[in-house]
């Protein structure tokens, strides 16, 4: 049971820095990304490239995996800059997609579909981290500096201008803010962050393909963020627990027939959805006023 | 007084209690549970259905023989056909469950889980993954379902000496199901006196096909082998006769399922599937056709058949180690089946290699829309 358990809490801490690095943009700055699997991915295949390539050692492979998905952000802040609203999840649609085609034909990096096997376990200064608990602790030492860092930024100036960008680009603007480089930087802080997630989670799985950076994925992570809460710190990481938790839940309960479990599973996030749309649009942990009736309100 | 009668009342009951709770533990002493990962929601959700049909009959034959001394139960999990729900699943059926072996199926879940398989000394069986990589995850991955290189130097004499077809093109995804029959039909057609005129490869995703089918009438071939799989295959043997091809296909398991067998387009296919005879009078066949028709009341299909035989595989193996009074894990059930030989199985007597990998007969089947028919059968 034990290892079960630190099996869910470490994909938890995985999926909890993808919401948290998706709030980031998309609950702070306005910018409603359907790509962040992507940059999930390019994080994971970099990783794994290196520790299969080079080294294990998360103090080189991390900070190779930020840089890259980093600098391939750039391509996602291109659309940022000039488009806004649902032309810009259009514009991060066709990135997911080209991004899915990459990983599957790009044979001699990524594998293909077939996907890369034979990861070694993350390495600190020469200790393979196999053992999973010891790759809790790792994933928490991730989660943790991910969440004060995120934090910090969004207490600090930086931080306003996201919150005025996404209130009103244009007021921003003419406040003399530098719409496009606060757009640019959010966006590569962001996926350098989920780079870090990908790292992590290439190490854990020891295998990848691109089965875990399709549009489901983004889909999911914009899942995770909502329910609990956009705009939030806390928010993210409570929508991952409740999604990563419930088909487990599901599992135990034992009136349910077993081979229908992912059916109702289903349909019950379906209402789950519908109902906190409705009744708590901020999410679990956001007001429970939609923001436009806030904004009337005062 | 009457304090003590009630504590004496309850002592008596708590006894009770905990006496029949022994009792119960006692008689379920011997039962079994192993686990199964399939998709059970989202796209793929009607293969968990097709698979889990073989194993749960399965089940059934063997707590209705008693082959365990115990009841036998399959504890299902979703994997979705994702790499991380089934690293999940597989979690919990290892270390909640305490489950000995799991039945597997979809590539990226199986290479997924392998890892897990090795270091927890659970066995992992596929059935219906057939890339030739899943012939190298490790002694605890077994596949009861013979791999697709297999598959095509089972097709490429029969079409080449007895049906004459020479000039063959392959349409085939691009990942390593695909590139394996790619390297296996260029190697072994040239022997056999056939030829590859053209190799189109295609996106997964893909469920366009019109171009590639302009392509496939230039090269005007007499064959034209399909390496594709779901609602793809469909999709290319529809358009293809839409864009006025004429020749017939040929394929490898992956053609076995209903949607295939039904479709009017496919009719005058061939493709290889293990060697059922679903008429034989073989008793472990006969069975198992006979009572999958009538709870289903329909034919059974290679994949349910490949999962029937994972499940009935662990009953036997169960049974001798149960038998010699050693425990039921992993790694006695590995250490069993390298010590048998063969196995009655549907279809027959089967075998496996060194890697874990069934050996068996192939046959080469034709869909006629009425079932399909066995054309020839082949040595392992």
């Amino acid at each position: 049971m034990l290892a079960y358990l630190l099996n869910l809490a470490t994909l938890m801490c995985i999926n909890a820095v993808l919401a948290i690095t998706l709030n980031f943009i998309m609950g702070y700055a306005g910018i409603f990304s359907i790509a962040h699997a992507i940059f999930f991915g390019v994080g994971a295949y970099s990783a794994a490239w290196v520790a299969m390539n080079a080294s294990a050692n998360i103090f080189l492979v991390i900070p190779v995996a930020m840089v890259v998905a980093g600098a391939l952000s750039l391509v996602l802040a291109l659309p940022a800059l000039r488009v806004r609203g649902e032309y810009f999840v259009a514009a991060s649609l066709g990135l997911q997609v080209l991004g899915v085609t990459v990983f599957s034909e790009w044979k001699s990096v990524t594998g293909g579909l077939g996907g890369m096997i034979g990861i070694p376990p993350a390495e600190i200064f020469g200790h393979a981290v196999a053992d999973p608990a010891q790759f809790l602790l790792l994933a928490l030492c991730c989660l943790v500096p991910v969440l004060l860092a995120t934090g910090v930024l969004l207490r600090s100036s930086f931080g306003r201008n996201l919150k005025a960008i996404r209130d009103s680009e244009t007021a921003a603007y003419a406040f003399g803010k530098n719409v496009a480089l606060i757009k640019t930087m959010s966006v590569v802080i962001s996926a350098m962050l989920a780079a870090v997630a990908g790292a992590l989670y290439a190490f854990y799985m020891g295998f990848i393909n691109v089965e875990s950076f399709m549009l489901d994925t983004s889909v999911l992570l914009m899942a995770m963020v909502i329910i609990g809460g956009t705009g939030t710190l806390l928010g993210p990481i409570v929508g991952t627990v409740l999604l990563m938790l419930l088909p487990g839940v599901f599992s135990y309960m034992s009136f349910l027939p077993q081979t229908e479990i992912g059916s109702i599973q289903q349909i019950a996030y379906g209402l789950a959805m519908v109902l906190l749309m409705i009744f708590r649009p901020g999410g679990i942990v956001g007001s429970g006023k939609p923001r436009a009736a806030k904004e009337k309100a005062a | 007084m009457t304090k003590l009668s009630k504590a004496f009342k309850l002592g008596v009951i708590a006894c009770a209690l905990a006496a029949s709770a022994a009792a119960s533990t006692a008689s379920y002493a011997a039962d079994v549970t192993i686990g199964a990962l399939f998709p059970l929601s989202g796209p793929n959700a009607s293969y968990g259905d097709i698979f889990g049909s073989g194993a749960n009959l399965a089940a059934e034959h063997i707590n209705a023989d008693n082959l365990l001394g115990g009841k036998l139960s399959i504890q299902y999990e979703d994997s979705q056909a994702l790499p991380q729900q089934g690293v999940i699943g597989m979690n919990k059926l290892v270390n909640v469950q305490k489950v000995p072996y799991v039945l597997s199926a979809f590539t990226g879940v199986s290479k997924a889980i392998s890892t897990i398989a090795t270091r927890t000394r659970t066995v992992a069986v596929n059935g219906g993954g057939v890339g030739p990589d899943l012939a190298e995850l490790g002694q605890y991955f077994w596949n009861i379902i013979p791999l697709a290189n297999y598959e095509v130097r089972a097709i490429i004499p029969y079409l080449v000496n007895e049906r004459k077809m020479k000039n063959f093109v392959l349409v085939y995804v691009d990942d390593p199901l695909g590139q394996a029959i790619r390297k296996e039909l260029e190697g072994a057609l040239p022997p056999a006196g056939g030829k590859l005129v053209e190799a189109l490869s295609v996106p997964a995703t893909a469920q366009q096909f019109g171009g590639i089918a302009a392509r496939v009438r230039a090269a005007n071939p007499d064959v034209i082998y399909v390496a594709s799989y779901g609602s793809q295959q469909s999709q290319i043997v529809k358009q293809f006769r839409d864009n006025g091809i004429k020749q017939p296909f040929a394929s490898y398991t992956a053609f076995s399922i209903p949607e295939i067998n039904a479709q009017p387009e496919a009719a005058g296919s061939m493709y290889t599937s293990q060697n059922i005879d679903w008429n034989s009078q073989d008793p472990v066949t006969k069975r198992f056709v006979d009572d999958y028709k009538k709870k289903y009341n329909k034919m059974p299909t290679a994949y349910i058949a490949n999962y029937y035989n994972a499940v009935r595989m662990f009953g036997l193996l169960a049974q001798q180690l149960i038998k010699k009074g050693q425990p039921v894990t992993g790694e006695n059930l590995l250490k069993q089946r390298v010590e048998t030989k063969t196995f009655d199985l549907v279809g027959g007597k089967v075998s496996f290699a060194e890697n874990g990998t069934v050996t068996m007969p192939m046959q080469i089947n034709e869909i006629d829309g009425k079932g399909g028919k066995v054309l020839s059968t082949s040595a392992k």
